[in-house]
């Protein structure tokens, strides 16, 4: 009881302060607010990613840009946190041996009884689904500099379309396609293609991330294409990341950490 | 070579981890050197840093190379302020290292990969954290760090570490969304996420909305604020650390508890002199008065919690909750001649070696004997004599007895608090001393003449069973040998650093007091 009393007086001052704050923030899409226009005599960031991103990057999609090539030391430490999420829950929840027979789920007894027919409808529609699903998921990875998507989004996609071989058919079924030493690798590999990425440019004697100098490598014409092509490339091996830890963790979880005989 | 080192700092171990990633998970002699070499490279490198910037100056460098205007890229620095801080964290999780050396010799199992691969990027985002000049950038390293300490503390096999574990996930994401919102509420007011680009735009004085007086500034500082008092354990928001602390794995509690409270204060100390600025914080806002106190209540609160437990780990958890109130409070003293941010700058390098010596000692003793008592000390300095070196010349600092680091902390702290009118605070120093005099000469008094209780078989059979590391037997035989040399040498090294810490404080202070010289640093940096 005490305990609801202190969370309410937290939650009531929180949120007061909360709506004190609100009540002098520039109006709600005002295009001279700080964020917008700047303060003083700045120009102001938005300013200067909205006309020189195309200059800097020929990378029409400003939103890329901004998250793979100017915020890019960002961006690859969101991809290590998700490669981060991913190895906690093995860490933590992973089992082998004596344990695993103990903790692992027995089939239900009476999947017989009308487990067939489902798994006629169920399987013939994901057999459909899943290459359309992965297709479009390369798609959204590939073309996420041009359009909206990018690495996370496709990466998502795609590890879901794993997820539903495991849903559709058993878990085992999802491991055998992509098994665990798989994905461990592939985690692996997506974060040494990012930093890889900045590693060569610091090779080549500039900041890391600097994909610019990378025209020597990529063979572009001037350092803009290079950075374009340099997004896609971290691009994709975000992807790898994120598919290989969202199926993980699917796979983890569903079977307590045993990898047999899921949900 | 010189001017990537920023970069490498940050890289070395996250390029380990993707090493043990992909070769060590098959074959587990790969971790240790690997974890050995990148975070020599950070050492190295950090030590390499801190030459240069108290040479040379500051280094700036742009992630990208985008440095004009200032903000688009990020903006990695190492000045004064953090050159310290980074050695001590690359200092730290070396020691650390040598001490988990017995987590793949005799106790291997398949998951010592996934805790070095943790280690290494906890690593990564401690001194991410330390090294960013950049406000989102900090929170996407908080995430780092924050995450795979979750993993860490739960790693164990206890399940009470298990549930501390949660309970700090649900804390630690509340204090890192604080820490979000308030900066989500600067941006919208400065346009800026570079700590020196808002510090800028806040100073502006002509601009016809004057940002720096605006309530959504205060606000923002304010979640800030209490974000980042949540992550460091405050007094009033510590709820989550002594459990977690307690019984989670002893690497894990020797590496976290020394950085992660030490990390977060020193990004309160950035966020004060470099975000907002002190003329801000201590003339605009005008709240030392109210932290000084909240101080004074943590330091007074921690202590009197530390003196009701009897059991060591837990003990120690609740004098770091002490010791978080010295820094914060030392950091708030708003004295003219920052005497009070200087202490609890050189507290944060005194008090990472403090508590890293003391959680060492505890892990080596808890190897033997599981979760333990006081009492079940007894006999400890005959059986255990150098072990016992690490536990006396780490209590002795922590009591603050010269010419241990500890003292010279409280020396400074006391002269900010003087020359800041702050007598609470002083007292408040005092007391605590007095209670960790109190705690440690008991510890003593039971370790070398302690005669056995009877009770004392009866107890420690109890906890064996739930306790993290396999200690068994009666406590007779327990405390039988001397540790390994892989445990004793961090212990002794962080002892005596300790005390080289202690004796060359003037020099050390003279290294942190080049933040306040050149306070003006940022004007020839933002245009």
């Amino acid at each position: 009881m005490l305990t609801k009393v202190f969370a309410t007086i937290a939650v009531v001052i929180t949120g007061g302060l909360l709506l004190y704050g609100v009540s002098d923030f520039p109006a709600f899409g005002d295009p001279h607010s700080p964020a917008n226009a700047g303060v003083g005599n700045e120009e102001s960031i938005s300013q200067y990613f909205i006309t020189q991103t195309y200059k800097d990057t020929k990378v029409p999609n400003i939103v890329t840009a901004v998250l793979a090539d100017y915020r890019g030391y960002d961006t690859m430490f969101e991809t290590v946190v998700i490669f981060a999420a991913g190895i906690a829950i093995f860490a933590i929840l992973r089992v082998t041996g004596n344990e695993a027979e103990k903790k692992s789920i027995k089939p239900p007894l009476d999947s017989s009884i009308n487990g067939d027919h489902q798994r006629i409808i169920v399987g013939t529609t994901c057999r459909i689904v899943i290459p359309v699903v992965q297709m479009f998921a390369l798609y959204v990875v590939a073309h996420g500099h041009h359009s909206p998507g990018g690495g996370f989004q496709g990466g998502v996609i795609l590890g879901a379309s794993f997820i539903l071989v495991a849903m559709s058919e058993d878990l085992n079924a999802a491991l055998r396609r992509f098994s665990e030493k798989t994905y461990l690798t592939l985690a692996c590999v997506g974060i040494l293609i990012y930093a890889g990425f900045g590693l060569m440019c610091q090779f080549l004697e500039r900041n890391f991330l600097d994909y610019g100098i990378l025209q020597k490598v990529l063979f572009t014409d001037g350092p803009e294409m290079a950075r374009s092509h340099s997004m896609l490339g971290v691009e994709v091996g975000v992807a790898f990341t994120v598919t290989a830890i969202m199926f993980a963790i699917y796979a983890n979880l569903s079977s307590r950490g045993v990898l047999k005989n899921g949900l | 070579m010189i001017d990537q080192i920023p970069a490498i700092i940050v890289l070395a171990p996250l390029f380990g981890a993707m090493i043990i990633g992909l070769f060590g998970i098959r074959d587990h002699r790969v971790c240790l050197p690997v974890v050995f070499i990148s975070l020599l490279v950070s050492l190295g490198a950090s030590v390499a840093a801190a030459q240069q910037v108290f040479n040379v100056g500051t280094i700036n460098y742009f992630v990208g190379g985008w440095e004009k205007p200032l903000g688009i890229g990020i903006h990695l620095k190492i000045d004064a302020l953090n050159s310290l801080v980074l050695v001590v964290i690359g200092v730290v999780v070396m020691l650390v290292s040598f001490f988990s050396i017995r987590r793949v010799g005799e106790r291997d199992t398949e998951k010592t990969p996934y805790f070095y691969i943790l280690y290494l990027l906890l690593c990564v985002g401690l001194f991410g954290i330390t090294i960013t000049s950049d406000a989102f950038n900090l929170f996407v390293l908080i995430e780092v760090s924050s995450l795979t300490s979750y993993a860490l503390i739960a790693m164990g096999s206890n399940k009470r570490g298990t549930v501390a574990a949660f309970n700090y996930v649900i804390m630690g994401t509340v204090g890192a969304s604080f820490y979000l919102l308030g900066v989500g509420y600067l941006y919208l007011k400065t346009g800026s996420l570079n700590m020196d680009g808002i510090h800028a735009i806040l100073m502006l004085e002509t601009n016809d909305a004057n940002v720096g007086a605006s309530k959504a500034t205060t606000v923002a500082f304010i979640f800030i604020l209490v974000g980042i008092w949540i992550k460091m354990a405050f007094f009033p928001l510590y709820g989550w650390l002594p459990n977690a602390y307690t019984y989670c794995p002893s690497t894990s509690s020797c590496i976290l508890a020394p950085l992660m409270t030490k990390v977060s204060v020193y990004v309160m100390i950035r966020v004060m002199i470099t975000v907002f600025g002190l003329d801000w914080v201590f003339v605009e806002l005008g709240w030392s008065q109210l932290v000084v106190w909240l101080a004074v209540i943590a330091i007074l609160a921690g202590s009197m919690l530390a003196l009701a437990q009897r059991e060591i780990k837990k003990m120690l958890c609740y004098l770091i909750v002490a010791e978080v109130g010295y820094m914060v409070g030392g950091a708030w003293l708003a004295d003219p001649d920052h005497w009070g941010m200087t202490g609890a700058l050189y507290h944060i390098l005194a008090d990472a070696m403090m508590t890293l010596c003391l959680f060492l000692f505890a892990g080596i003793v808890a190897k033997r004997l599981g979760a333990f008592e006081i009492s079940d000390l007894q006999g400890l300095f005959k059986k255990m004599p150098i072990t016992s070196i690490g536990l006396v010349i780490g209590a002795l600092a922590m009591i603050g007895v010269p010419p241990t680091c500890g003292f010279f902390s409280k020396f400074y702290l006391i002269r900010g608090a003087i020359e800041g009118g702050h007598w609470e605070f002083v007292a408040a120093l005092l007391i605590s001393s007095l209670v960790n005099a109190v705690l440690f000469f008991r510890i003593f008094e039971i370790a070398y003449f302690g005669n056995k209780p009877a009770e004392g078989h009866d107890h420690s059979h109890d906890h064996s069973d739930d306790s993290i590391e396999e200690g068994k037997g009666s406590d007779s035989t327990v405390l039988g040998r001397e540790a390994s040399w892989s445990s004793l040498f961090p212990l002794l090294a962080s002892a005596a650093i300790i005390i080289l810490l202690g004796v060359f404080n003037g020099e050390v202070v003279a290294l942190i007091r080049v933040t306040f010289e050149n306070s003006n640093h940022l004007s020839g940096l933002f245009r």
